[in-house]
C-alpha cells in the first residue's frame, strides 16, 4: 500500500483560533508533512486609508486601530518616522514615556499568549488566572492614557498625557503585584507537567531554520538567535533603563514559554527604572511642516520587528505608507515549525507562535 | 499535592476576579476619556478643533439662526458626533480656548438609537458641510 496523504485544513474558522487565518496541512497518517497558509481574512485597506483619507497628523490614531494588542507600537513607529521627517526632536521626558507605555504593552500581550499557550495544553484554571492578573496592567494603562485598549496616547510630537505622583505609585504597586505572579507562573511553566514537559520538543524552530527563514521576536530568540530591534536602533534609549536580551534554547514551545516570561520580568524593571529616572520637561514638542522625504523605523512590538516606511512630498497627504508587521514575516519560519509535527499538536504550536492576523492583514 | 491541596482551599475562599454586576458599579478611574464638551460663548470660531479631528466628528456648518457671539461672523454652528468620535483629545489640545470654549468631560455618551436618527442626522450635517 502506496504513501497516502490527507489535506486538512485548520481555519480559517476554528474553534482554537482567535482570529482567523487559514492553514492546510498535507498530512501522512498524524505527521505534517506539507503546509500552505493564507493570512488576508481581515484585510481592512488601512495602507490605502492613511495615503487617502487621513492627513499626516491623523495618521498616528488611524493605524493605532489595526490592533488591539499592540496599537501604541504602531502609532509610535508611525511618530517616530512622521517626526524623522519633520526634523523636530522629542523630548527625553516623553521618550521615556512612550516606553513606558510599549513596555506594559508587552507584558500585556505576552501574558495574553501565555494564557493561550495554557488553555491550548487543556490547562483552563491557569488561562483564567493569567487573564485575571492581566486586568491589573490594562487597568494602569487606562489611568496613564484614559482608556483600556486604544490609548491614543502617542501624537506627533511627544505624548498626550503626563503622569502624576498617584499614577506612579499605582503603576508601582502592580508592577510589583505582576513580578510576584510572573514568579508564581514560571515555577508552574517549569514544573506543571501539563506545561513543561508535554510542551518540550514539541513545535521546534531550529537556530538554522530561524536564520534562514527569518524569524524574529520571541520566536527567534527561544531559537537562540539573538535579536532584537531594542538593541539594535536608538530612537528609544533602551540602553539607559536595563535592557537585557533573554536568548533561550531549544526553540519549542516550552523555550518560547520561557523567553516570554523572562521578558515580562525585563519590562517589569525597565518600567521600575524609567519611573525612577523619569526626565523633567515637557511632553509635547511642536512640530511644524509637512512630510518630506521618506524614513524607514524599526520597533520592537511584543510579536517581533515592526516595520514602517513613509513617504511624503511636501502635502498633507502622504504618498505611501507601508506596514511590515512582525506575524507576516514570521510565517515562512511558522511553516517550517508545522512540517513533522503532529496534527494534534498544530493549535498549540500556533498558540505558542501568538500570531497577530489583524495586524498581517490590516 | 500538598501544595496543589493549599493551592485549591485558597482559591475557594479568594474573591472572584469578577465584580457583582450591576449591583456593584462598575469602576470608572480618574481621567476616563468621555465625551467633548463645547461652551459656545467662549469660542473663537478658529475652526481649529475641525481641522484637527481625526475622524471628522466636528463640524461647522452654516445656520440660518446663529448665536449672538460676536465672534460668529460667519454664522455657523458647531455639531459633534458622539459616535463618530475617537476620544482622542486632538480637538481640545488644539483648541486655542482649553476648558473654557472646549474640554474633555468623564461622561460616557448615550446609545446610538434609531429613533434618534444618529445617522441620519449626521449625514444631513455632512451634506450641508459638502455643499
Amino acid at each position: 500500500m502506496g504513501r497516502k496523504i490527507i489535506d486538512i485544513p485548520l481555519g480559517s474558522q476554528h474553534i482554537s483560533l482567535l482570529e482567523p487565518i487559514k492553514f492546510r496541512f498535507a498530512c501522512e497518517n498524524e505527521k505534517i508533512v506539507d503546509v500552505s497558509s493564507d493570512v488576508g481574512f481581515v484585510h481592512r485597506g488601512i495602507e490605502k486609508a492613511c495615503t487617502t483619507k487621513f492627513a499626516y497628523d491623523a495618521v498616528p490614531y488611524v493605524v493605532a486601530r489595526i490592533c488591539g494588542l499592540c496599537a501604541i507600537t504602531h502609532s509610535l513607529a508611525y511618530t517616530t518616522a512622521a517626526e524623522s521627517l519633520l526634523e523636530g526632536v522629542v523630548t527625553r521626558r516623553a521618550k521615556y514615556l512612550r516606553m513606558l507605555l510599549v513596555e506594559l504593552d508587552r507584558i500585556h500581550s505576552h501574558m495574553l499568549c501565555l494564557s493561550h499557550t495554557a488553555e491550548n495544553a487543556g490547562f483552563e484554571a491557569m488561562f483564567m488566572r493569567i487573564m485575571g492578573d492581566r486586568e491589573s496592567v490594562m487597568d494602569i494603562q487606562e489611568r496613564i492614557t484614559g482608556n483600556r485598549v486604544q490609548f491614543d496616547y502617542v501624537s506627533i510630537g511627544g505624548v498626550n498625557r503626563d503622569i502624576t505622583t498617584d499614577i506612579e505609585k499605582e503603576i508601582r504597586k502592580t508592577l510589583a503585584f505582576i513580578r510576584e505572579k510572573t514568579h508564581g507562573y514560571l515555577e508552574e511553566f517549569t514544573t506543571n507537567w501539563s506545561l513543561s514537559l508535554k510542551f518540550k520538543g514539541v513545535g521546534v524552530l531550529t537556530l538554522d531554520e530561524a536564520y534562514r527563514y527569518n524569524a524574529i521576536g520571541p520566536l527567534a530568540r527561544a531559537a537562540g538567535l539573538a535579536t532584537d530591534v531594542r538593541s539594535e536602533t536608538d530612537y528609544l534609549p533602551y540602553n539607559e533603563i536595563g535592557y537585557e536580551m533573554r536568548v533561550g534554547e531549544g526553540g519549542d514551545i516550552y523555550s518560547r514559554n520561557i523567553v516570554r516570561l523572562f521578558e515580562i520580568l525585563n519590562s517589569i524593571t525597565m518600567c521600575e527604572n524609567i519611573l525612577g529616572g523619569l526626565p523633567e520637561g515637557e511632553i509635547q514638542t511642536k512640530m511644524k511642516g509637512k512630510p518630506t522625504g521618506e524614513a524607514l523605523v524599526r520597533l520592537e512590538a511584543p510579536r517581533g520587528e515592526l516595520m514602517y516606511y513613509i513617504r511624503g512630498e511636501g502635502k498633507a497627504m502622504l504618498s505611501r505608507v507601508r506596514i511590515k508587521t512582525p506575524t507576516f514575516a514570521s510565517i515562512p519560519a511558522f511553516i517550517e515549525v508545522f512540517k513533522g509535527s503532529e496534527y494534534a499538536d498544530a493549535p498549540a504550536i500556533l498558540a505558542s507562535f501568538d500570531p497577530c492576523m489583524s495586524c498581517t492583514a490590516k | 499535592m500538598w501544595y496543589s491541596v493549599k493551592k485549591a482551599f485558597t482559591n475557594l475562599l479568594s474573591p472572584p476576579q469578577t465584580i457583582d454586576y450591576p449591583a456593584t458599579p462598575i469602576k470608572r478611574v480618574e481621567r476616563y476619556r468621555g465625551l467633548i464638551e463645547y461652551g459656545e460663548e467662549h469660542c473663537i470660531y478658529c475652526l481649529k478643533c475641525e481641522k484637527a479631528c481625526p475622524p471628522g466628528a466636528i463640524l461647522f456648518t452654516h445656520t440660518d439662526t446663529p448665536t449672538e457671539n460676536p465672534k460668529n461672523k460667519k454664522s455657523l454652528a458647531y455639531d459633534y458626533n458622539p459616535h463618530l468620535c475617537i476620544y482622542c483629545g486632538e480637538c481640545v489640545r488644539a483648541c486655542p480656548k482649553p476648558n473654557e470654549a472646549l474640554w474633555q468631560s468623564e461622561k460616557k455618551p448615550g446609545i446610538g438609537v434609531k429613533e434618534d436618527r444618529v445617522n441620519e442626522r449626521w449625514f444631513e450635517v455632512e451634506g450641508r458641510k459638502g455643499s
